[in-house]
């Protein structure tokens, strides 16, 4: 049992050195990709925003049957 | 009066029009009309046209022109990857469950025919010698809790999202996807740590021999009643020893041409590297699972080796009778057994 248990404290201790040494070598894609024309987003967000949900429908993704309002004319 | 100028104006008017028109349509008609006299050599603009076959004649990819520092963003068709996603979402899945599954009901199989394979007791029962020191058993678990990781988040990225995203939503799904994602990247370096160490503190007492040949001919001791004489490790352990280092070394370079993408090779090779990953990875998990049954419900006593690190010294004169003389003559006192240590009753 006390070989069990330093065994798991050692790949958990090794698994986050790991993290860290591997962090050093890695760019976000914000910065690896961005030129002085092109902008590839923001840290913590995407390009299309941070409300962004996914859930957008466009006038063709309609339900086949489904009612929408009437447009004003 | 002026109602008739009216309509003769009219009148007048769509005659020309008519006219106009009758003029302008001749020629387009006479354009559009199938030329009579025209040579039959004449170049066809879409069959000369630059198509995906005969760009494929002159390089492996299709690629464009970008402007971003990424260049291999370039690339716009690689045929190759369209073999490699049908394999991954078509055969894989159905090669894993096979594998996996395969291998359970082989032990179901086994366990409901065989049964589970008891401690033989004799005038030695009670009495413990050391299998595995601290290290080993160290080393072992360090390897083994690791695997269990990466083999449940690796099944992840083949089955989860068929298995179990339709079961916690996707919102749960995506949060552990990406935290298993974190766990097998990372620890597969304690993972390979512990291959290494496993190698190197286990390689001469799995050297196969001619002991080996007769434990097999014997059938190990599992499919019948007798045991066959063994050192340390018999020829079955030996089998999993070399099968965790040969499958945990590809896993590894495999692993490592995924983790540090483009440093070795292109996109396709990292596809293969992908696709031999994959195959290895649950036939490791295939093969450990039967590892594990041997190691605990199927044999009686068999934990103890990996759990305390010490068995029954009657357990281990019958499984590896060899290792327990050579054992006996190096203390030349009998089981290990130190000052403090009591033998279990």
């Amino acid at each position: 049992m006390k070989a069990f248990a330093v065994a798991v404290i050692c790949a958990v201790a090794i698994g986050i050195a790991a993290s860290y040494v591997l962090s050093t070598s890695q760019r976000y894609a914000w910065q690896a990709f961005s030129t002085s024309s092109a902008r590839v987003s923001h840290p913590g967000t995407n390009l299309v925003g941070p409300r962004w949900t996914g859930d957008v429908k466009g006038p063709h993704d309609e339900v086949a049957g489904e009612t929408t309002a009437p447009k004003r004319s | 009066m002026r109602r008739g100028r009216t309509l003769i104006r009219t009148f007048v008017a769509a005659a020309m029009l008519a006219g106009v028109a009758g003029a302008g349509a001749g020629p387009a008609l006479a354009q559009t009309a199938p030329p009579t006299t025209a040579p039959t050599t004449a170049p066809n603009p879409t069959a000369e046209s630059v198509n995906e076959d005969l760009l494929f004649k002159q390089a492996p990819t299709i690629g464009g022109r970008i402007s971003i520092p990424d260049q291999k963003a370039a690339n716009l068709i690689q045929p190759q990857g369209r073999e490699w996603r049908g394999f991954h979402e078509t055969w894989m899945p159905w090669i894993g469950a096979a594998a996996i599954l395969g291998m359970v009901v082989l032990l179901a199989l086994f366990y409901f025919t065989r049964g589970r394979i008891r401690l033989e007791h004799s005038e030695e029962s009670g009495r413990k010698i050391l299998r595995f020191n601290g290290f080993e058993r160290f080393t072992h678990w360090m390897t083994a809790t690791c695997f269990i990781i990466l083999a449940l988040s690796g099944l992840n990225y083949i089955f989860g999202k068929r298995l179990l995203m339709p079961v916690i939503g996707p919102d749960a799904f995506a949060t552990l996807s990406q935290w298993a994602k974190y766990a097998h990247v990372y620890l597969a370096w304690p993972f390979m740590l512990g291959i290494i160490f496993m190698f190197v503190v286990w390689l001469k007492d799995n050297i196969p021999n001619r002991i080996d040949v007769a434990w097999i001919k014997a059938g190990g001791g599992i499919i019948g009643d007798k045991h066959p004489h063994a050192e340390r490790f018999n020829a079955g352990q030996k089998v999993v020893f070399w099968m965790v280092a040969g499958f945990g070394a590809a896993m590894s370079v495999t692993g490592l041409v995924m983790l540090f993408p483009f440093a070795a090779t292109d996109i396709n090779g990292m596809q293969v590297m992908q696709g031999i990953h994959s195959l290895i990875g649950v036939a490791f998990i295939a093969a450990i699972l039967a590892h594990i049954y041997i190691g605990s419900l199927g044999m009686e006593g068999a934990y103890d080796a990996m759990g305390s690190g010490k068995v029954d010294l009657a357990w281990a004169r019958v499984h590896h009778d060899l290792w327990v003389e050579k054992e006996q003559a190096r203390t030349a006192s009998g089981p290990q057994l130190r000052a403090h240590q009591a033998p279990a009753e």
